[in-house]
């Protein structure tokens, strides 16, 4: 009788999970080395959608999970939960990181130049061509540091560039409160910086094509690196804890009124994330645009110009955990719909 | 089960149990009222039963009893799982024996034995919004709620039944507490939603990845929405019982084997009860 097959869970869970890690054993075998650099991106994701800036143990989630990387994500998120907040670190600004990459679609020459850095933007993805090489694969930082302003940044100098009201005394933390409408900027950035890269692109999309009127130009897009400081708690002073590497874009969008002034100014969006991801950055900048100056709309099918739409649906842990879910037992609540289901066909019978 | 010594008592550190004991006493005092609090990540997946998990670690101490089921069963697997993270971080004794249990988690059922004062049972939410099938903007939910307007719940309520002779919602369905505010009761089937009405116990409300919290209090008047010309259908089981205890009177599984259908007890611990009953009573 199969009744108590849905009994002695416990020994079939142990089993299952000794057989996954028994099948991704090899992982094992992969240098830390090899997993930060040659993997580099698959790390960096998993960074900025686990919310938690460590090469070291984004790599080590990456082998665990066995490259799935919301799975690795969720690593990192569910360790997050076992650190202790310790405060506000001052403003990071990305103008001001040191540049590996910087590049900007607006202008054809700009101050400090177009630095490609390294890029497969101009690959030729064949596989037949891949070569292996034996060198090692740390990129090192140009001879001289290499500082440039945003390329948008003589245009806000102008004042040409329609700035957002702030009315945010400190930023809101989403870690430790759940945002309500009218959902602060801050609230909805760190939404999306911490986002799944495929849901940003995908919204995001929505809104080049069909579904929006955003007219993107990346303004400026970079791969920084940049110091990070915190206030000393015994001297009270601010001292630099480490570097980060990031990823940042400002992109521009068509000019609008500015509603301070009523004069025409060029609406600009931001996208920013740990590590090195350009399309979640431009993915990114493009929503926080459309988000931000949602006056131009093709109205309610404006997807990505609705807070309430991005905030709630692109977290890729809670995403794929609640899709994954549906694999757990729902003999109950099933049961009860085919009872409704059977009582509806008699009511159809009946007529 | 034995705590590690290096894992904290429940998982979570204390600003986060704090935090979550504020939103639970909220939710108390205002009977179905829906609170928003932080939500961790935890170390079993949004959806898996994050919110009653955190609920569960947040008000649990070393004194009290636990049992987690999932539709009615303690040997199902999610429920396995989470009772073993449960003792592994906290140390404290497991049951299946629902009278015996101080806080029982569950999942899609509410155990067929009565529960009684003192007893605190954790519900693992999916969508706490009941609104959210007529109205996804949280704004508007939000002031619907604060005007007692459910004119769109009771509209999708009558179209289903004008249509199909009954809502179509089998589980979850709406109810009003406390004459007040309208809630979504989980996915428990309408069979359970009788036991929410003014029982003993207290019954909390998780839902992790919406990162939301609610309450009924004991003695609460919990009621279904329903039109007055229609009574309010549970389901039904005419003509069957458990195969494996006789039970009538109580929820069962419909199990299709090679041989046909069969019924047995959802709850487990319940069948498991009415069959050493009997069994006692054949031995005297």
């Amino acid at each position: 009788m199969s009744y108590v097959a849905i009994k002695g869970g416990a020994e079939a869970i142990r089993r299952s999970k000794r057989f996954f890690q028994e099948e991704l054993a090899s992982a094992a075998g992969i240098s830390e080395d090899a997993l930060q650099h040659g993997l580099r991106f698959a790390c960096d994701r998993v960074m900025g959608e686990g919310a938690l800036y460590s090469e070291k143990l984004a790599a080590e989630a990456v082998r665990r999970s066995g490259g799935d990387l919301l799975e690795a994500a969720f690593y990192l998120r569910a360790h997050r939960s076992t650190c202790q907040r310790v405060g506000e670190a001052p403003i990071l600004d990305s103008s001001t990181a040191r540049i590996l990459r910087r590049i900007s679609a607006a202008f054809k020459d700009v101050e400090g130049g177009q630095i490609l850095g390294p890029s497969c933007d101009y690959v030729i993805r064949l596989l037949k061509t891949m070569r292996r090489s034996g060198a090692q694969n740390a990129w090192p930082d140009a001879a001289q540091p290499i500082f440039v302003p945003s390329a948008l940044n003589f245009l806000r100098e102008a004042n040409r560039v329609i700035r957002l009201d702030n009315t945010e005394k400190s930023p809101f933390d989403i870690t430790r409160f759940s945002p309500l409408p009218p959902y602060p900027r801050s609230a909805v950035m760190q939404t999306m910086a911490r986002g799944e890269t495929g849901s940003l692109l995908a919204f995001a999309y929505t809104s080049m094509r069909g579904y929006g009127d955003v007219h993107p130009t990346i303004g400026d897009l970079r791969l920084a690196t940049a110091p990070l400081y915190f206030t000393h708690p015994f001297t009270g002073k601010q001292v630099q804890i480490g570097e980060m590497r990031l990823t940042a874009c400002e992109t521009a969008g068509s000019f609008q009124r500015d509603r301070r002034d009523g004069k025409v100014r060029l609406s600009v969006g931001y996208g920013f994330c740990f590590g090195y991801n350009e399309t979640k950055a431009i993915a990114m900048s493009i929503l926080d645009l459309a988000m931000s100056h949602a006056t131009f709309s093709v109205g309610k099918h404006n997807l990505a110009a609705n807070p309430e739409m991005i905030i709630h649906h692109v977290d890729g842990i809670a995403s794929m955990g609640f899709t994954n879910h549906f694999k757990l037992p729902h003999y109950v609540t099933f049961q009860a719909d085919l009872q409704v289901f059977r009582q509806a066909e008699q009511h159809d019978q009946a007529k | 089960m034995i705590r590690p010594s290096e894992v904290l008592f429940g998982f979570l550190d204390e600003d986060a149990k704090k935090e979550i004991r504020r939103a639970l006493l909220k939710a108390v005092a205002l009977p179905g009222y829906i609170v928003p609090f932080a939500s961790r990540e935890m170390p079993i997946a949004r959806g898996w039963g994050t919110g009653g998990l955190q609920v569960s670690l947040s008000i649990i101490t070393e004194k009290d009893t636990l049992k987690v089921i999932d539709q009615g069963c303690d040997g199902s697997v999610n429920a396995v799982n989470i009772r073993d993270f449960i003792s592994s971080v906290t140390g404290v004794p497991e049951t299946e024996d629902t009278t015996k249990a101080s806080i029982i988690q569950t999942r899609h059922r509410v155990p067929e034995h009565q529960l009684t004062e003192g007893q605190i049972i954790v519900y693992q939410v999916p969508y706490p919004e009941v609104l959210d099938s007529v109205e996804p903007d949280t704004a508007r939910q939000k002031e619907m709620h604060a005007n007692n307007d459910y004119a769109k719940l009771w509209v999708l309520l009558y179209e289903d039944t004008s249509q199909f002779g009954d809502s179509r919602m089998a589980s979850g369905y709406p109810v009003a507490v406390n004459d007040h505010y309208v809630m979504d009761p989980s996915p428990i089937p309408k069979f359970d939603i009788a036991k929410l009405n003014n029982s003993q116990a207290l019954h909390l409300f998780g839902a992790g990845r919406e990162k939301r919290i609610y309450a009924i209090p004991p003695y609460t008047k919990v009621a279904p929405l329903t039109f007055n010309d229609r009574p309010f259908q549970v389901e039904q089981f005419p003509g069957k019982a458990c195969e494996r205890c006789g039970c009538r009177d109580v929820f069962l599984d419909e199990v299709h084997l090679d041989d046909g259908v069969h019924y047995f007890c959802s709850d487990t611990f319940h069948c498991d009860t009415v069959l050493n009953t009997r069994g006692e009573g054949h031995a005297a």
